[in-house]
């Protein structure tokens, strides 16, 4: 895939259309994998992994929410490989810009990296553009842009919002590019329990306080009825006079120190040194980083 | 619940297709009990051992998806622990998981309670010490699998009877 080169604007030289270079290289590794698996099988042996490997999910529950004086914005902290739990404490709420922030359900990197990178594009816009304040609408359309670019490919879903000069905002951004701007908006494979959550209690013109409360109870309801979902609760507020609350690990319901000290911990647990087979020792010293200070001598340039 | 008593000192628990593992409990049961009217007596555990392989082989070809673990007293009074696979093969262990949670449970065992790659002093473990090992493996099961949680229930058996507890674990 093509980079952004170091130039002036940020979508200048930008590719169009999709480029489908790597799925040929994909079903290439696939079919090789697949005939390594054929031979394997036929000679006795036990087969590995046919298919490609699995990309870590964020599994996960996102929800923001449109108050009188903002934008609130939520989300679980549990990141899955299959079924199993990869990260208990991953951060799924992404900085955009001062006052733009966006929640990120899907593939782990895909959402990382799509955020980082419209983020930068971002702040190099409000260096070209006079160094005002960013809107809401500019991260939504460059989001929307690169994900239909990779037809869906790229598989991000996200909760962006924020506040800029025409008032509070919050969007939906599918994997396939499409958008919806809402009051309120759940996203992951725990959205249905978040927004049962919302379709009860919602209303327009929320205190902060209301709509952070909320906000917490939808992400609990994911944390606790979808598997997908689990351990924290993170918040950010991003409020109408620029100031932003980041609530990381706002509510821990899922401490397993508790649960650990009622348990009368067995002495078999406690492995001291010595308990596992050491063969050999080799100690080998640290070489130097490869840096060598050569004799320095200093002349003024001629220009 | 998971676990199921078959007799006084021997129970059953099952991972897999709930329908499929109430049907073989079922089966179970009635066979059970045309075996306790005809010798008089309850059924000893080894012979429930093997009387669930030869079920679960009896649909070698229509399997129940149920994977089992027997847990109960032999007729020396020692306690004896058997794995089986969806068609009946089975094995007596030391100890055996079953189910998603189990590559997370069987290595921690191989180790603690089997005593495998250790160096240090191999010693009885009493049925307390057994249990919070226990309590302790599932919480860690529960941590890593998204399917392993909410609570535990243990039945510790011996030649008295079956004592029955349960642990809660997180429910996330």
């Amino acid at each position: 895939m093509s980079e952004f080169t170091c130039s002036i604007s940020p979508t200048e030289g930008a590719p169009e259309g999709f480029s489908f270079d790597n799925v040929h290289r994909n079903a290439q590794i696939q079919g090789q994998l697949q005939s390594n698996n054929a031979t394997r099988s036929a000679s006795g042996n036990s087969s590995s992994a046919s298919v490609l490997p699995l990309a870590t999910k964020t599994g996960t529950t996102i929800v923001g929410v449109v108050y009188k004086d903002g934008v609130v914005l939520g989300a679980d902290t549990r990141s899955t490989n299959d079924t199993t739990v990869a990260d208990k404490n991953c951060e799924k709420i992404h900085y955009i810009a001062p006052n733009i922030y966006c929640c990120g359900a899907g593939t782990a990197a895909d959402t990382e990296k799509t955020t980082e990178l419209i983020s930068s594009q971002m702040e190099l816009l409000r260096m070209n553009t006079g160094g005002g304040q960013s809107r809401v609408v500019t991260a939504c359309t460059l989001l929307k842009r690169m994900l239909f670019r990779y037809q869906g490919y790229v598989s991000a879903a996200l909760v962006l919002g924020g506040v800029d000069h025409h008032g509070p905002h919050l969007y939906q951004i599918y994997p396939h590019g499409s958008t919806g701007k809402l009051p309120y908006t759940t996203m992951g494979s725990g959205s249905l329990a978040a927004m049962a959550v919302f379709e009860a209690d919602f209303r327009d013109d929320m205190t902060e306080d209301e709509a952070v409360k909320l906000v917490q109870r939808a992400i609990l309801a994911g944390i606790f009825n979808d598997l997908g979902s689990g351990s924290n609760v993170d918040t950010c507020v991003i409020r109408s006079d620029g100031s932003v609350r980041m609530g990381r690990n706002d509510i821990t319901p899922n401490e397993v120190g508790p649960l650990r000290e009622s348990v009368r911990r067995s002495d078999v647990l406690n492995m001291r040194p010595g308990t596992t087979a050491v063969l050999g020792e080799t100690f080998v010293r640290a070489k130097g980083l490869g840096v060598t200070l050569a004799d320095v001598t200093v002349s003024e340039m001629e220009t | 619940s998971k676990l199921h008593p078959l007799t006084g000192r021997c129970v059953l628990g099952s991972a897999g297709c709930k329908t499929d593992v109430d049907q073989l409990r079922s089966v179970l049961d009635i066979k059970m009990k045309v075996y306790a009217h005809n010798h008089r007596k309850p059924m000893a555990t080894p012979s429930v051992a093997q009387m669930l392989g030869n079920t679960l082989y009896y649909k070698r070809f229509f399997p129940y998806y149920s994977f089992n673990v027997l847990a109960g007293i032999d007729s020396e009074g020692k306690g004896a622990v058997y794995s089986y696979d969806a068609i009946g093969s089975f094995e007596r262990t030391p100890f055996s998981a079953s189910g998603s949670g189990q590559s997370f449970l069987i290595p921690l065992m191989d180790n603690v309670i089997s005593h495998k790659n250790r160096l240090d002093e191999r010693r009885d473990l009493p049925a307390e010490e057994v249990v919070e090992i226990v309590k302790d493996a599932f919480l860690t099961a529960g941590e890593r699998d998204i399917y392993t949680g909410d609570a535990v229930d243990i039945m510790v058996i011996t030649k008295d009877g079956i004592d029955k507890q349960t642990f809660q674990l997180k429910a996330d």
